[in-house]
């Protein structure tokens, strides 16, 4: 009886699906639009970015004066990185010798966001705010071990003993990393992960790649993220990491869904044809601009004549 | 795409990329530009460039409602022409709905030059208007590519009246294949910039086709000529940035080196859209800076409107009619092209040639007088159902357009002293006077 019911439920829905895509139409129902908080939001932004630059012009303004007070200008430049010239800047061209390959990829990568990764996110959206929070932050904590272990790579002790500080905070009074209690002990995230330790050995982006499912990234990001995986992998923290096929699905499937409800980029909303490269051209330069955050106080040497971004 | 709002901001800038220096300069088209009258003339006024930048600061929002059913129709339009190859995702009109569970008027908001139906701007009024009780539809302008591809029967979008005649289709399309629980008791259009022009357009046609009953029409910041104010928007461009490709390289370095010396300069860890909020505040400053932040802005909108005009008006300037790229086929050498191409030269090496090969008897004069608000200008004068919003520091309209507006909507037309081109949509102020101007409670600008 019950199996029955359930095969002419299913019928059911099944026409119901079929109903609402026949005939050119297709309505979705979305997660609802929450406008006041969004403008609520945006406002504590706009007032906290007031603030901090407030903040910095006092802090210059304090700077200017000590330096005029003891004006020793090896000792006042210090503290500021040397500057970047226009000249300095990476060609506008981006290095993709994969071009068709990548292509493909982000048209698979599209279809597949359309039909399975969109709509199980939307529905991740429609959860209680407070679960979704406390999934956000138990992925965010299990990511702070290989952020740890890399700065430990990269030689950035202080954001070492941070993160680490925020694991051992979040995981026992934030319940298993459930709740973010660091952030508001001032302890602010701070990710890093394998590529950026390459990166500070002076390994370049390398080739643009678009990886399936995961998206824009370079052969080095691509690289990283195995790497962080395989720091994973070897620490094991909780077992979660090593076994079963299906324990890893239990896994790695909530965490996807998080981290594409917490993505706000929608495949083709540009209508554009030159979507792919203009995502391209946007990736690679925020990658390389956070690469010589790496080398902050080292001189950016111009690029190559000739070279595209990236090589 | 949905970029965070600040990315927005930046990408433009950013997005003047991929130069090369196998492209001829365009030279001509900025030689070609006429001398302007009124307030725009050379860069317009600081504040309303400032506040057709960053829009209207969130502390001045009108209130907005704490939740808002969403929906997103796609429909597949039979008129439509057969889909480019490039184009395989445009297939169906992507339009957003959202419904009041008791019988409710229904808004129409169409969006301005290139935008979808989900720009921020159209978020905002859906918000409001929701709040208000309407039921709301929020439309790509027709020059989005999503549009011209599902929806334009001819492909080469920036017509006003075909346009609206397009986008009157696809309204009642939609309108009549709404789930049926929605019970609408009227229909009101609205729509900014291009969009507010295109409202009042639909709305015209409405009246003699009588096939939604379309009641009221508010334009919010509209051109009145659609020449004069691409002309204008060449200008800005020719002015802030250059006309030719060392140009956009010399203003994409410069914006490269800002951003990365103000990331190394800060303690973070990543570029994230706090970085990017704080960015946009630094890095534009000045009027030039405001200037071709919007520049780019329209021209990179003007990219794809160029690009899917070419292909479908077989005119060949940048697609070869006969070899059209296929999917997969890379695209860069034909965006750098396209990159420098004003909307002048989309005038007269695609729009013209198609429209006056489409409409006998048409020349050059006679398309630029077509695509002007005086087409509808019996209804606009004597039908007290269109009103408009708009701002005396506009960057797309001249002192001539303005008054012109001015004296043919009477007082069914507010114009603010602020806001430059769409800058205070969503302030208290403006929010109020629209929905007073939609429910017919308007009775003239408060002295």
């Amino acid at each position: 009886m019950l199996a029955r019911s359930r095969i002419l439920l299913g019928f059911a829905g099944a026409l119901l699906l079929a109903g609402c895509a026949s005939d050119g139409l297709e309505i979705r129902s979305l997660p609802p639009a929450t406008p006041a908080a969004d403008n609520a939001a945006a406002a504590a932004n706009a007032a906290a970015l007031a603030a901090a630059m407030a903040d910095e012009t006092t802090n210059a303004a304090a700077k200017a004066t000590a330096n005029a007070a003891a004006p020793d200008v090896g000792k006042a430049t210090v503290d500021t990185p040397p500057l970047f010239t226009p000249a300095d800047a990476p060609s506008m061209r981006t290095y993709d010798p994969f071009e068709r390959l990548n292509r493909f990829t982000y048209r698979f990568n599209a279809r597949f966001d359309d039909a399975i990764f969109l709509p199980l996110a939307n529905g991740y959206r429609r959860l209680p705010l407070s679960v979704q929070t406390a999934t956000h932050n138990f992925f965010a904590n299990l990511d702070e071990v290989k952020s740890v272990i890399n700065y430990v790579l990269q030689f950035r002790l202080h954001y070492a003993v941070r993160t680490l500080g925020r694991f051992v905070v979040n995981s026992t009074i934030g319940i298993g990393g459930l709740i973010d209690v660091a952030k508001d002990i001032k302890m602010p995230r701070a990710q890093t992960g394998f590529s950026d330790t390459l990166a500070t050995y002076g390994v370049h982006p390398g080739p643009y790649l678009v990886i399936p499912l995961l998206g824009p990234s370079t052969l080095r990001d691509g690289i990283g993220f195995a790497g962080d995986y395989g720091i994973n992998w070897a620490v094991n923290l909780g077992d979660l990491y090593r076994g079963s096929y299906w324990k890893a699905a239990a896994i790695d499937v909530p965490w996807a869904v998080d981290a594409r409800a917490n993505v706000d980029f929608r495949y083709y909303a540009t209508g554009s044809p030159f979507e792919y490269q203009q995502i391209r051209f946007l990736y690679v330069r925020k990658r390389l601009i956070e690469d010589s955050g790496l080398r902050r106080y080292s001189r950016p040497t111009p690029p190559p004549a000739g070279t595209e971004a990236g090589q | 795409m949905r970029f965070p709002r600040t990315l927005i901001l930046l990408a433009p800038l950013l997005l003047a990329a991929v130069a090369g220096a196998d492209v001829q300069p365009q030279g001509e088209h900025a030689a070609a530009l006429p001398p302007m009258a009124g307030p725009a003339t050379g860069l317009a006024d600081s504040a309303g460039l400032r506040a057709t930048v960053f829009g209207t600061p969130p502390q001045q929002m009108a209130p907005l409602p704490d939740r808002v059913p969403l929906s997103e129709i796609d429909i597949k339009l039979p008129w439509a022409n057969p889909v480019p190859d490039v184009f395989w995702f445009n297939k169906k009109l992507r339009v957003w709905f959202s419904a009041q569970d008791k019988p409710a008027p229904l808004a129409i908001v169409i969006a301005g030059t290139g935008g979808d139906g989900n720009t921020s701007k159209n978020a905002t009024l859906r918000g409001v208007l929701y709040g208000a009780g309407y039921h709301v539809l929020t439309m790509p302008s027709p020059t989005f590519p999503g549009f011209i591809v599902a929806a334009s029967s001819t492909g080469v979008a920036g017509d006003l009246q075909q346009d609206s005649h397009d986008l009157y289709a696809a309204m009642q399309a939609i309108v009549s294949r709404l789930p049926r629980r929605v019970k609408i008791t009227e229909i009101d259009v609205l729509g900014y910039s291009l969009g507010g022009a295109n409202a009042a357009v639909v709305k015209a046609i409405d009246a003699k086709e009588q096939k939604l009953h379309i009641h009221r029409a508010v334009m919010i910041n509209p051109p009145v000529s659609l020449f004069t104010s691409i002309t204008r928007l060449d200008r800005l461009f020719a002015i802030s940035i250059g006309t030719s490709n060392e140009d956009i390289d010399r203003l994409y370095r410069q914006l490269y080196a800002e951003l990365a010396n103000l990331y190394r300069a800060s303690d973070k860890v990543e570029i994230d859209e706090e970085f990017l909020l704080g960015a946009a505040a630094v890095v534009l400053k000045t009027d030039a800076e405001f200037s071709a932040a919007i520049a780019l802005t329209f021209r990179l909108d003007l990219v794809n409107m160029f690009f899917a005009g070419d292909l479908y008006a077989r005119t060949g300037v940048v697609v070869d009619p006969n070899h059209p790229p296929k999917v997969g086929d890379p695209l860069e050498q034909t965006e750098l092209r396209l990159r420098q191409m004003p909307f002048s030269a989309y005038f007269s090496r695609v729009f013209a040639p198609y429209y006056l090969q489409h409409r006998p008897n048409s020349t050059s004069a006679s398309l630029i007088a077509d695509n002007r608000l005086d087409i509808i200008a019996d209804a606009l004068r004597n039908d007290g159902d269109y009103y408009a919003q708009t701002n005396s520091d506009d960057l797309i309209l001249d002192k001539a357009e303005l008054l012109w507006l001015e004296k043919t909507l009477g007082s069914r037309i507010v114009v603010y002293d602020h806001g430059g081109h769409l800058g205070n949509l969503g302030d208290r102020s403006q929010i109020a006077d629209m929905l007073d101007m939609l429910a017919g409670r308007w009775s003239g600008p408060r002295s």
